[in-house]
């Protein structure tokens, strides 16, 4: 059994610890309100480009690059959304696993994958294997904003809008954790480029209503200046609301991993400090018990002396 | 659509973070790429682009409220307007512009 002073030791400092991820777990939960709150905001945009969109689509054939590319070019780009920090169980290694895979699929099929990488872990993981990376993005991966999405679309339409021989991109691949729920997110990979244009499921929690004006007939819109205009500037701005949905559902699973696995770890650190106190006190006990027996002991050993 | 003649329009204008403004007006002035457009009720369905400027909306009070948005696009279909800007923000609240009738 070990020292009991050691086990004291031990006892504190995974208490110390349980605190802090105690404090981490609260920290988290208070977050989801906040990421469910900026998801809520950002939904009228998203639905207006997306009507827009559907209203020019509807209006004509499209053939606009970003839409259909015609050139053969072996180059892609995959972009991996991960996290800042650590302490989300399992979160930024699922999507360098899942990113892994899909390179591997991709040089399979003759392609010549370009990573883009957002987060710092993802950041140091492929910095400290020496992969080649693109670009890179980082911070405030938790709460992304317009101007991230912003930087991280207009890389990426840069790199798609260029040919081949500049050294662009045929398509783009965007990997991801989709937010089911509190306890469920799950990595996924999505072909944002060239566009296919379907609606996106939009789902991060059950009060928020889904367009309930979907199937009405869309009307003939007047272009101005031009429908070439027109297309030009909304679908960039299609794509950059698309990429602005997937950070924002990869923050809110960011944020719902980090909590369960606060949550895990706290628990943990509470069974820990359990079986630590008993041996504590089975220790303590055993060297009274000794104790005793050495003083009775002796004290007989005493005894039959005298007799 | 055009026969049901309304007389206001039913404005939202979004920014990419967060919703800025939700109303009716009686006629809404936008930055179009190609110069300032004026819209007013019934006016045709239309997509356009929109330039950094500033959103002007009369409400039915004839109370002007005024927006600056950076770039972005306006939808406008049976009376409803939507403006999509990445950034907007509610600026000036001047009180009491007689707007002149239609």
């Amino acid at each position: 059994m070990g020292s009991q002073l050691a086990l004291k030791s031990r006892i504190a400092s995974t208490g110390s610890l349980e605190k802090i991820f105690n404090a981490q777990e609260m920290i988290a939960s208070s977050h989801i309100a906040k990421a469910r709150s900026v998801a809520l905001n950002a939904k009228p945009y998203a639905d207006a480009i997306f009507d827009a969109v559907q209203a020019v689509v509807a209006h004509s054939h499209i053939t606009h690059p970003i839409v259909r590319k015609e050139e053969d070019n072996p180059k892609v780009a995959v972009l991996a959304l991960t996290s800042d920090r650590g302490m989300a169980g399992a979160y930024t290694s699922s999507i360098i696993r899942e990113t892994e895979d899909l390179l591997a699929r991709l040089d399979a099929d003759g392609k010549q994958p370009q990573l883009y990488v957002y987060g710092r872990r993802g950041v140091t993981y492929y910095k400290y294997r020496n992969r080649d990376i693109a670009d890179t993005w980082e911070g405030d991966t938790d709460k992304p904003g317009v101007e991230v999405a912003e930087a991280i679309s207009n890389a990426l339409m840069s790199a798609y809008m260029k040919s081949a021989a500049e050294g662009g991109v045929s398509e783009l691949y965007i990997v991801y954790t989709e937010f089911i729920n509190m306890v469920v997110q799950k990595v996924r990979v999505l072909r944002m480029l060239p566009v296919e244009i379907v609606e996106a499921p939009r789902d991060f929690g059950p009060d928020i209503p889904d367009q309930p004006d979907s199937d009405e007939v869309r009307p003939l819109y007047t272009f101005e200046p031009s429908l070439e205009k027109v297309l030009d500037t909304i679908l960039p701005k299609y794509i950059q609301s698309r990429i602005h949905e997937c950070l924002l559902e990869a923050a809110a699973s960011e944020t719902a991993c980090r909590q369960n696995a606060m949550h895990t770890a706290t628990e943990n650190a509470r069974n820990l400090i359990d079986s630590l106190t008993r041996k504590l006190n089975a220790s303590r006990q055993a060297s009274i018990t000794q104790e005793l027996t050495e003083i009775i002991g002796s004290a007989d050993a005493l005894n039959t002396k005298e007799e | 659509m055009a026969e049901s003649s309304k007389t206001s329009i039913e404005v939202n204008i979004v920014a990419a973070d967060h919703p800025v403004w939700h109303g009716t007006a009686k006629s809404v002035t936008i930055p179009a790429s190609e110069g300032g457009m004026g819209i007013l009720p019934n006016h045709e369905p239309v997509l356009t682009v929109i330039e950094g400027g500033t959103v002007s909306v009369v409400d039915p009070e004839g109370e002007r409220h005024a927006f600056e948005v950076t770039d972005g696009f306006i939808s406008f279909d049976s009376n409803k307007l939507t403006v999509a800007v990445e950034r907007g923000r509610d600026v000036v609240r001047t009180e009491g512009v007689d707007a002149d009738a239609e």
